[in-house]
């Protein structure tokens, strides 16, 4: 079994034969302005010419930096490249398991390739929400490229951008059903928040802000004119106001 | 298509060594194999006629064609940057024949940019004069691990192997300035010569050295 080293015939929109991904071609989940870019650009022609699965490691280990196209010639960035290799390869579901879970667990940017992928291509719902959530406690920072300069991001911030966005690194991902909506159909369990205990005592405190000033009758004004309601707690549990906590 | 050498009216020709010439006995030889695979075809093409079968041709991979794998290293780009290489005169029009730029073995062309060098060696006609085949094998889930495992492996040897000892570290740097210094030195004096008359000598300068990346 072998497949092409360059996308020519994959691209060739004239007879597809070969994996179907949400029943279309795979590298059509990239628009057509964006397919242009990375088939012109030089890292593809370059480097992601001739690679299968095993070498895209290769590759992939020496990611710096995730985005998507930059600059004014919407350049795109070696992530979104081997992001579209990994569409016309169709690696089988163990192996990109493999690069999210083992692999991922050393190299963060491999990690990132990964859960791009499985949001792109995985077709069941359930699956990218059961296979994604955990990485939503993967606190390592990110190097980001956005059009003009960088940012600073991390791998829990970009996988919750994955499940919750629409655009994300110069692409549309494919429709999912929120998460809510899965709960009602009971096809998934409601979510188990990795910050668990501490959530529920941030709802306590909120609770019992809103029966304070409801007793008073009034309507407060907050102190440096903030906008949310949320006072911070002293290490002995009652409700201090910003002004106290500022002489720390 | 006589001995050109001398002229018409017997004045003495000039010099024509650097015209293509054409080795009759190869071409003589490269036809005999052409007529030997018309037979052939026509003889296959008998044969499923014959047997009420289609013919269909088939262009085929030579027995021994590779895998093509992917590029081990970068190409080596940058060193091309302001060189200066001396063209025979006799280069081929075009692509064809070693000139100036990218020259590609293989296939006796020549590019003029990086980036045409590089599709050049992603083309069938190159893969097909290299002996590879375009096609590049599935890996399993056995190759993704081990060749994970031996990219950490080298990772990991790499970084040990770096110099940590503060003091050979400034002495290496130290050296790298050195050299630099010269060579910039050496540069300004020679524009300084070139420029006795007065008139500045501009220097252009491409976006990353012109190179395409």
């Amino acid at each position: 079994m072998a497949h092409q080293a360059d996308a020519k015939k994959s691209l060739d929109e004239r007879g597809y034969t070969g994996a179907l991904i949400h029943g279309d071609n795979p590298l059509k989940l990239f628009e057509k302005a964006v397919r242009d870019r990375i088939v012109d650009s030089y890292y593809w022609k370059e480097q992601c010419f001739g690679l299968n699965a095993a070498t895209l490691l290769d590759r992939a280990l020496e990611l710096t930096f995730i985005g998507g196209t930059y600059g004014v010639a919407q350049k795109p960035t070696p992530f979104l490249c081997l992001a579209f290799k990994l569409l016309q390869l169709v690696p089988e579901r163990e192996i990109i398991q493999y690069y999210l879970e083992q692999a991922g667990e050393e190299y963060k940017y491999l990690r990132a390739l990964a859960a791009f992928y499985v949001r792109l291509a995985w077709e069941k719902d359930e699956d990218v929400y059961t296979t994604l959530e955990p990485y939503l406690s993967d606190s390592r920072k990110l190097k980001r490229r956005v059009r003009e300069g960088w940012a600073l991001t991390h791998v829990d911030d970009f996988v919750d951008e994955l499940l919750v966005k629409n655009r994300v690194c110069a692409t549309t991902l494919p429709k999912i059903n929120p998460r809510v909506f899965l709960e009602d159909e009971d096809r998934l369990e409601p979510r188990v928040s990795a910050l668990g205990d501490e959530l529920e005592e941030l709802d306590q405190e909120e609770e019992e802000l809103e029966v304070d000033s409801g007793s008073e009758g009034e309507v407060e004004e907050l102190p440096h004119g903030r906008a949310n309601g949320i006072a911070r707690t002293g290490s002995d549990g009652e409700v201090v106001s910003d002004e106290e906590m500022d002489g720390d | 298509m006589a001995d050109r050498k001398a002229g018409a009216y017997g004045a003495a020709g000039g010099d024509t060594a650097f015209r293509r010439t054409w080795d009759r006995d190869e071409y003589a030889a490269k036809a005999a194999d052409r007529e030997q695979k018309v037979k052939e075809e026509g003889k296959a093409r008998y044969e499923a006629a014959a047997a009420g079968k289609k013919y269909i041709p088939r262009a085929s991979t030579p027995p021994d064609a590779r895998d093509t794998e992917a590029r081990n290293a970068r190409l080596n780009v940058a060193d091309l940057v302001g060189k200066q290489t001396i063209v025979v005169a006799g280069a081929g029009q075009g692509k064809r024949g070693k000139s100036a730029g990218f020259y590609c073995d293989a296939c006796d062309l020549t590019y003029k940019d990086n980036l045409q060098f590089v599709e050049h060696l992603n083309s069938k006609q190159h893969l097909v004069a290299t002996g590879e085949s375009g096609e590049v094998r599935r890996a399993t889930l056995e190759d993704v691990k081990e060749r994970f495992e031996y990219l950490k492996r080298k990772r990991e040897d790499e970084k040990s192997r770096e110099v940590v000892d503060l003091t050979a570290r400034i002495e290496v740097a130290v050296e790298v300035e050195e050299r630099e210094r010269e060579v910039r030195r050496r540069k300004r004096n020679e524009k300084r010569r070139k420029t006795k008359d007065g008139a500045g000598v501009q220097e252009i300068k491409v976006e990353n050295d012109g190179v395409i990346c």
